[in-house]
């Protein structure tokens, strides 16, 4: 099929951009790094077009199993760098974001790729503004992540401590956008606001995670420390998004 | 002790706390989850004093998106509360034509100040799922579509399709029926000529491998899954001092009468006529809701720091 060819495609301009940054680092020469925003760029209109592709085929917008939510966050992440890049003008903000979508595109090509027809519980506007605001959070706080393990590998963490400090913020309000749109929509679907579910309980888990960090960060965790502790919340995000489908069964089994 | 339920230091301990709660509850515990016992309520006044203390000690100082994220919190936590001591929940099992105002929750009874009638229940399919015959032997697997009158021929055997049905039924006579319009119950009634002998037999979706010692190979009647779309009850509500009024309720959809929240929850597949309601009065909901709008806003003050 042509869109996955495309997504082949995105997929690897990716890892091309995520190869310059590394070579970059490990040759010492950081004018390579510079190719990464363009290969980045390269990367998101070859994932725009295979999604529009696939958008087209299923005549709904691709958001409703964990594939299609892995591209939707996959997407998020190139803006969310290209702007954290613009207003910090870090270039690692873009090789950061070239590890992430790698990583990501990998994933997603591990996933089971059958389109199914939405479910009666997911026919609703609620879809789009939860899965959006859920995976824009998903896509921020991995992207914090990459950073800050990219800085600790350089030891410039502190260098780097309000880029962190602006993507954790971020992924906060986009998480408690989500889980506040998911909240709401459950009581319109299910008949109660919270309900438990494991997606759920690990997804108040992880925004409490993130509380807690931006906390300590108040209380003098900066620098290295707070890089740690945002990598330690990423395994929240990984858990919640893929341990509980994997692991744990509950109302949020097809997502 | 106003300045310990003040503390971040209180603050991280209910973190620690609550986590260890949700990983060994989602994880490792096969008993019931403890979120309505009294000690996980403590937890949660807990939280939901310390973030009031917190925030009533900086009030004077503090920003306004401080102050908005933080009172939204404590209003969820609230609504949270009132939720779970006036929330009321029970399910409504209907039939088509039948009229009640009884829900049922746990092991009591309830009756709500209206009744309702099910005047019809509907499934919505995507698309009509298309029937197969699927004839394996030992030299391969073959695939024909499933049509009335359709003959097919395997090497010397001969199958004739008789009859097609998306619900197949006994009535008390033993004659064979559709039950309903719903692909609920598939069957193929299949007229197989083999070695000279011709036998009439039926053949179900959901049975596979019957027939299976009576004949040279193996039949089964397929179908491309049928992906439900949507299910509706159609109900007339009558409320105990009003005029009676038509409506319908699908998932997603629900409606709401006197207070009450009617919901879509769930049907029988195996009975056409069955449509399971749930019907739900929360009001912790409006304080939960106000939170949640407070919160919003003082976290995009927040994001403009």
């Amino acid at each position: 099929m042509a869109e996955g060819i495309i997504l082949n495609a995105a997929f690897f301009f990716s890892l091309a951009a995520a190869g310059t940054g590394a070579a970059a680092y490990v040759f010492r020469r950081p004018l390579f790094s510079k190719t990464a925003p363009p290969a980045m760029a390269l990367s998101w209109i070859a994932l725009t077009a295979g999604m529009l592709l696939l958008w087209t085929r299923l005549g709904r917008p691709p958001l409703s199993n964990q594939y299609e939510s892995l591209l939707t966050m996959l997407w998020l992440v190139f803006p969310l760098a290209f702007y954290f890049y613009r207003s910090t003008g870090k270039p690692e903000t873009i090789t950061s974001a070239a590890l992430v979508s790698s990583i990501l595109f990998g994933a997603a090509s591990l996933l089971d790729k059958t389109a199914r027809p939405l479910m009666p519980a997911l026919r609703s506007d609620w879809l789009i503004l939860h899965v959006l605001s859920s995976m824009a959070a998903y896509a921020a706080f991995a992207l914090a992540a990459a950073a800050a393990a990219r800085a600790l590998l350089k030891k410039q963490a502190e260098v780097f401590e309000s880029l962190l400090a602006r993507l954790a913020k971020a992924g906060f309000a986009l998480l408690t956008l989500g889980i506040i749109t998911g909240s709401v929509w459950a009581n319109t679907a299910w008949g109660a606001w919270w309900s438990w579910d494991p997606k759920e309980t690990w997804s108040l888990l992880t925004w409490l995670g993130y509380a807690a960090a931006l906390h300590l960060r108040k209380k003098g965790w900066r620098g290295h420390r707070f890089a740690i502790l945002l990598i330690a919340c990423f395994t929240l995000v990984l858990f919640t998004y893929f341990g509980v489908n994997f692991l744990l069964s509950g109302m949020h089994s097809y997502a | 002790m106003l300045n310990y339920l003040s503390s971040l230091k209180l603050f991280f301990l209910l973190c620690l706390a609550l986590a260890s709660v949700f990983i060994y509850q989602t994880i490792f515990s096969h008993e019931p989850a403890p979120y309505g016992s009294w000690w996980f309520a403590t937890l949660g006044f807990l939280l939901a004093a310390n973030i009031t203390a917190c925030s009533a000690r900086r009030a004077k100082t503090a920003s306004a998106a401080f102050l908005l994220i933080h009172s939204g919190i404590v209003l969820v936590l609230l609504g949270a509360f009132v939720s779970r001591y006036v929330r009321f929940e029970g399910s409504m099992p209907l039939r088509s034509g039948s009229e009640s105002a009884f829900v049922y929750s746990g092991n009591s009874v309830y009756k709500l100040p209206f009744k309702v009638r099910l005047e019809d229940f509907r499934l919505d399919y995507y698309r009509e799922p298309r029937g197969k015959i699927v004839v394996t032997e030992k030299t391969g697997r073959q695939e024909f579509p499933a049509v009335p009158d359709a003959e097919i021929n395997i090497g010397s055997s001969r199958i004739k399709v008789l009859r097609l049905l998306r619900d197949f039924g006994l009535t008390a006579k033993k004659e064979v029926v559709n039950k309903s319009a719903y692909w609920h119950n598939p069957a193929a009634q299949l007229e197989i000529t083999s070695g000279g002998k011709k036998t009439t037999l039926w053949f179900f979706t959901n049975f596979p491998g019957m027939h299976r010692e009576e004949l040279p190979f193996h039949i089964f009647y397929a179908l491309d899954h049928a992906e439900v779309k949507n299910f509706t009850s159609s109900v007339l509500i009558t409320p105990d001092k009003a005029p009676g009024f038509k409506a319908e309720i699908s998932v997603n959809k629900p409606l709401q009468v006197n207070g009450y929240t009617l919901y879509q929850t769930s049907y029988d597949p195996a009975d056409a006529g069955y449509s399971l309601l749930s019907a739900a009065r929360d009001r912790g909901l409006w304080a939960v809701y106000t939170g949640f709008a407070v919160l919003l806003v003082g976290i995009i003050l927040w994001l403009k720091e």
